[in-house]
């Protein structure tokens, strides 16, 4: 989940906090001093995570664009400039635009608003936006909620009874509703000074940049995991379960097929790069067979472990996470039925390895994987004519595929309830016949007038003839060798 | 997403009076073939079809739609009225199939125009629909008998989807009344039973169908509340291609389904097969597969027919054999709209052939964005977006650069095997084991088993190491052995016990061990240690199990001496690190300490002799002649002096030997032994004068 700092750079920002002691502090210097705390933090623990410094007064200005490198966003940090007023919406708008080039919509962001608290005065204003929020046209919407899946994270270089003094907590509470919901307010506790700045982004990092360890487990061979991106919890059904399923910090792995456990363990072992550590056996075993192993995250929750390469030299092992749910790739079936191989009476891979008991085929056939009829459109219906015809013109070589195509059209003239076509057919070959050439086989004319005769009972909507299961079998001539019926 | 949406049922009630047999009066033109071809022939008239053909057909090609995406879940029941009505499935799981309806259609056959009227009434097939929604669907069980006590969760929706010929707008209220009041009725009905359940909520869609040519007599209706539980809509449709195109919308209003269309697939011409020419093909999916533009409003997003919308994107013509991988955010399956064209079965018929298909964003200008890609697996065709933008995975770290990555010696092939013998296999439900476990679990335990002893790395094993050891290693982690398998094993270790005795070399690493490795014997020694630990992992699965560790135990070393051994090991591992550090010079230094060392060696047991050999038994030394001799002495021993119970190898051995001496003549240098060992080389002691041992001593 790439971050967005957005910070208030206005001048409100440089408003002095009362410090008993030597050295006076701008409120901008705690926040300053807060950023750094979170840079550090994710600089040494969370330093995949991409982040993107974003200063806002009246105007906006992307200061760093999405980095991993804490060091220039540091350097940033402690060359900000102060400029006028605060003017919220424009730069979350700016946010949106941001994120939305760099990530696209689909992927979740966290944006971490610091400011002082105070949201601007007149047009521009928070108290405006917000006020004005329903009377927007399309082109000019509230940024909130951001298209993208996001966190909003609102550090107050404030404390709360200061913020509850004026609307400012009121205002701040609502753009966390408007997004959805999805965000928290952090203020400062007790007198503004460098201590309660840390607490409170102690409080942030522990809520959304804590590290997610845990062990990945093959049976007795285990090792311990970090996972990042952090797998965050995911509700499947608000209303049979609303209780969000989170990944269990065991895994276990089963099989091509191998499942992971994970479990909350301090490990702190700084001197494994040279001790064995399974994920790194595992890791080269399924890129060198070429294999995945799946993965156990919860009951009922799977995912699976793989080689990725980003580079042809650099490669890592990869989790991708499954929707939750018993059965979540269709083609491997439900997941609790997948077992070993070995108590199979015969071994699904073949014993050279040629063969394999996936996908599995779904019991009925997809509409597109049938010969389905559909006569919606005329063309439909008149093709399915013209091969009838097609076929009843090289009779008796086509006798199979003749009989095969009318007994499509068969079928689904009775189902649908079309009886006036099969008349229409019938009467279509009855001429067929009449037209038949000299040079013609013989035993084209029986079947013709057979076939017609046939699809005339079965309009009349007789039981005996309209069964839809009974398919129209070729006619036993002297010269078809007696053998037309078995042929079907 | 709520799995108890109003989706998850669906009634389709169908009116099958006398009036629906009435033509659409849309002609359809079959006799074209011979219209251009043979003149003077009076061409067939075209047919029509009735209004029940086009009202079966619609919600023919709804369902097949329906189960096309959704083939769990969503469920339907096909209702047919007349004089009574006529169900043709149930809410069953393994009804829901259009060939079953289509079977069930042709039964009830078309509406018989010379039905009495008077007694004929889609109403019959309402009451029957809203009893039916009470009704409780497998799903609907199965989540209340999970959920136990929030089982009040599990909600009952549904859908009506009526098709009919209403005579005029007082005639709908009065079928929107019935179903009103028939859920009220119902309702009470159903919170008395445990099979049925309220109606929460209804949705009653109306369409109704009229000839082409004719004015409607009935006018079209915003969905409207009419209580808490019923809301209805009225669509007033001409019968034919409009109705067909109105259901389709409907369908994906109802599931949430979005169009994408295919464009530019380059087709061969039936007619002139080497030309080709561009076709479109239209796909109806989940919209979920839409997001990114939906999010965005991008400009693909077009309008066609001013009715519905739909994505246009670029076929891209795949390239043989690259394997191209790239981020998948999610599939979704499809459902061609026109399913039998061809260039919708050309398509279906590459994807389900194995084929994938990359689809890219139509643009004027810039680089080429690749969004989808169609693919099939298992006879189902998927849509799978593909993530376009910068990916927060880009650039991971190397695993090299982790914890173990700077190990080299993994057992990455051993490992490999491993994997590929913990393959998993799909399993029938009812497959389940003596102990009810699921396959999943069973393949768990399976795990567990085969990782009781996996050492990582090479260096960090020998027996893994070993092709002599590989049948008792595959044998041994299974759950039940059969006495052929112990058989195979106890083989394995006799082979292990030859192997000692003819000293063959083990693949012990001497890594991280200054000098050359431990010796022969400590080899040995390790190996033993190394296999009876593996045995030991499973000894406790069964009594099979423990035979192969009693027959471990019985044929290697016995404890006691190992212990002496051991500790003999050591000290000869010190005497030998101090010979490598003083070099060749010292030589006689060594041979000397050897020396004292055989001298209390001598003086002890008599079978110690076989010690001396060992001890000179250096790795560069040739091996010694009579290595073997020694072995068949320590497990010929008479029973007596073992200090262990006599194991049944060494009984069948004494009498092997024993059958066996019988049968030829006895070695000279056997016969003249003594404890079963002769002197060597005794010519050279009557020539010099000198025991070998004294030689020794003479250079002190």
């Amino acid at each position: 989940m790439p971050t967005v700092v957005l910070l208030d750079s206005s001048l409100s920002m440089t408003r002095p906090v009362s410090v008993e002691g030597s050295e006076e502090f701008q409120r901008k210097n705690l926040a300053v001093h807060g950023l750094t705390m979170l840079f550090e933090h994710m600089a040494t623990n969370y330093r995949l995570e991409f982040t993107s410094l974003v200063a806002f007064s009246s105007l906006w200005e992307l200061l760093v664009p999405f980095s991993r490198d804490y060091n220039t966003l540091q350097e940033a940090l402690n060359n900000l400039e102060d400029y006028d007023k605060t003017c919220l919406e424009a730069a979350l708008q700016g946010v949106s635009n941001v994120v939305q080039q760099e990530w696209g919509t689909s992927c979740p962001c966290q944006v971490v608003l610091v400011t002082d608290g105070a949201l601007g005065i007149g047009r521009g204003s928070l108290r405006h936006s917000l006020q004005t929020v329903k009377q927007r046209v399309d082109d000019k919407k509230f940024p909130l909620p951001f298209p993208f899946p996001s966190k909003l994270y609102v550090m107050c270089i404030a404390n709360a009874e200061e913020l509850q003094a004026t609307d400012s907590m009121d205002n701040l509470e609502q753009l966390i509703n408007l997004n959805g919901g999805e965000g928290q307010i952090y203020t400062m506790e007790g007198p503004l000074c460098l201590k309660s700045v840390q607490s409170m982004f102690g409080k942030l990092i522990d809520q959304a940049y804590s590290p997610f360890h845990a062990v990945l487990r093959c049976g007795n061979l285990t090792s311990d995991v970090q996972v990042f991106p952090r797998p965050e919890p995911v509700t499947i059904d608000e209303e049979v379960d609303p209780i969000p399923k989170t990944v269990q910090t065991e895994g276990d792995e089963i099989g091509t097929g191998a499942t992971d456990d994970t479990e909350e363990e301090t490990s702190t072992n700084q001197m494994a790069g040279k001790s064995p550590n399974f994920c790194v056996l595992l890791h080269g075993s399924l890129k060198v067979e070429g294999m995945v192993a799946l993965v156990q995250l919860g009951p009922d929750w799977f995912g699976m472990l793989y080689s990725q390469a980003d580079s042809k030299k650099k490669s890592n092992l990869m989790m991708s996470l499954f929707d939750p749910g018993s059965e979540p790739l269709p083609w491997l079936g439900r997941m609790s039925q997948l077992g070993p191989a070995s108590d199979a009476a015969e071994n699904p891979y073949g014993e050279d390895d040629s063969k394999s008991p996936f996908p599995i085929q779904p019991k009925h056939k997809r509409s597109y994987a049938q010969n389905v009829t559909v006569w919606i459109k005329a063309s439909g219906l008149q093709t399915d004519v013209q091969k009838i015809l097609r076929n009843a013109k090289k009779l008796p070589e086509k006798t199979q595929t003749f009989y095969k195509e009318l007994n499509r059209l068969r079928k689904a003239a009775l189902a649908f309830g079309f009886w006036e076509l099969l008349k229409s057919v019938a009467e279509l070959l009855e001429r067929e016949c009449t037209l038949l050439p000299d040079s013609a086989h013989p035993d084209a004319a029986f079947q013709l007038s057979h076939a017609a005769q046939q699809l005339k009972l079965a309009s009349s909507g007789d039981s005996k003839y309209a069964v839809f299961e009974q398919n129209i079998t070729p006619m036993l001539t002297d010269f078809s060798g007696g053998g037309g019926a078995d042929r079907i | 997403m709520r799995i108890f949406s109003v989706s998850h049922k669906t009634a389709f009630v169908v009116d099958h009076c006398p009036y629906m047999a009435e033509s659409s009066r849309q002609l359809i033109e079959c006799d074209m073939l011979t219209k251009s071809r043979s003149q003077g022939v009076i061409p067939l008239a075209p047919v029509s079809k009735s209004l029940w053909t086009c009202a079966i057909e619609c919600s023919m090609e709804y369902c097949r739609i329906l189960y096309d995406v959704y083939p769990t879940k969503k469920l339907v029941n096909y209702i047919v009225s007349d004089s009574e009505v006529h169900i043709l499935n149930s809410w069953k799981q393994e009804n829901q199939n259009t060939q079953e309806l289509m079977t069930a259609l042709a039964a009830v056959g078309p509406p018989n125009p010379r039905q009495d009227p008077e007694c004929c009434s889609v109403l019959h097939g309402l009451v029957a629909a809203v009893e039916s929604l009470c009704k409780i669907t497998e799903y609907q069980h199965e989540s209340r008998t999970t959920l136990m006590d929030t089982a009040d969760r599990v909600a009952n929706r549904g859908r009506i989807i009526c098709l009919t010929n209403a005579k005029s707008d007082t005639h709908v209220r009065m079928l929107e009344d019935c179903v009103l009041e028939t859920i009220q009725e119902q309702n009470k009905r159903a919170a008395g039973s445990d099979r049925l359940m309220p109606i929460q909520q209804c949705e009653l869609v109306l369409v109704h169908i009229y000839p082409q040519g004719e004015e409607t007599l009935v006018s079209d209706r915003q969905k409207k509340e009419l209580s808490s539980v019923l809301s209805s809509e009225v669509h007033s449709v001409r019968a034919g291609r409009y109705l067909a195109g109105k259901l389709n919308v409907l369908v994906q209003q109802h599931f949430d389904l979005a169009s994408t269309t295919i464009t530019n697939i380059p087709m061969k011409e039936e007619q002139h097969a080497n030309t080709s020419a561009n076709y479109d093909v239209e796909l109806l999916h989940h919209r979920d597969a839409h997001i990114e533009f939906i999010k965005s409003a991008q400009p693909s997003f077009h309008c066609m027919n001013g009715l519905k919308e739909t994505v246009t994107l670029k076929w891209c013509t795949p390239r043989t054999n690259s394997v191209e991988l790239h981020y998948c955010t999610g599939a979704y399956r499809i459902s061609p709209v026109d399913v039998n064209s061809r260039p919708s079965s050309c398509l279906t018929n590459f994807l389900l052939n194995g084929r994938s298909v990359l689809l890219e964003q139509p643009r004027k200008s810039g680089s080429k964005v690749i969004s989808h890609m169609l693919s099939s697996h298992g006879g189902e065709i998927f849509l799978h977006v593909l993530n376009s933008t910068r990916s927060t995975l880009e650039d991971p770290p190397s695993i090299s650069e982790g914890c173990g990555g700077r190990v080299t010696d993994y057992r990455i092939t051993d490992f490999g095997e491993f994997m590929r013998e913990n393959r998993l296999t799909p399993f029938p439900e009812s497959m389940v084991d003596a102990a009810c476990r699921t396959p999943v679990e069973r393949a768990k335990f399976q795990l567990e088993r085969h990782t009781r002893y996996w050492p990582m790395i090479i260096s960090q094993t020998t027996i893994f190491n070993m092709q002599a050891v590989v049948p008792l290693a595959n044998l041994i982690v299974k759950d039940t052995l059969t006495d052929e398998d112990v058989l195979t094993c106890q083989k394995t270790v006799y082979n292990l016990v030859d192997m000692e005795r003819k000293s063959d070399p083990l693949p012990i690493s001497t890594a991280g061990s200054r000098g050359k490795g431990p010796k022969r014997d400590e080899q040995y020694r390790i190996m033993w240690n190394e296999l009876e630990t593996l045995v030991k992992a499973h000894v406790g699965t069964s009594e099979r199990h423990q035979r192969v560790l009693d027959c471990i135990s019985a044929c290697r070393s016995k404890p006691p001496e190992e212990e002496e051994r051991k500790k003999r090991g050591r000290k000869r591992e010190d005497k030998e690190d101090k010979t490598e550090k003083n070099g060749k010079d010292t030589e006689e230094k060594g041979w000397t300490t050897d020396s004292e060392r055989l001298k209390g060696v001598m003086e002890r047991e008599k079978d110690e002799q076989s010690e001396c050999e060992i001890i000179k038994d250096s790795p560069d030394s040739p091996e010694p002649l009579n290595k073997k001799p020694r072995l068949a002495t320590e497990e010929q021993q008479p029973p007596e002096k073992s200090k262990g119970p006599v194991s049944l190898l060494t009984l069948w051995t004494n009498r092997i030997t024993q059958a066996n001496s019988r049968k030829h003549q006895e070695f000279a240098g056997r016969l003249s032994s003594v404890n079963s060992k002769a002197e060597l080389y005794q010519h050279l002691k009557e020539e010099n004068g000198m025991d070998v041992h004294e030689n020794g001593k003479a250079t002190r």
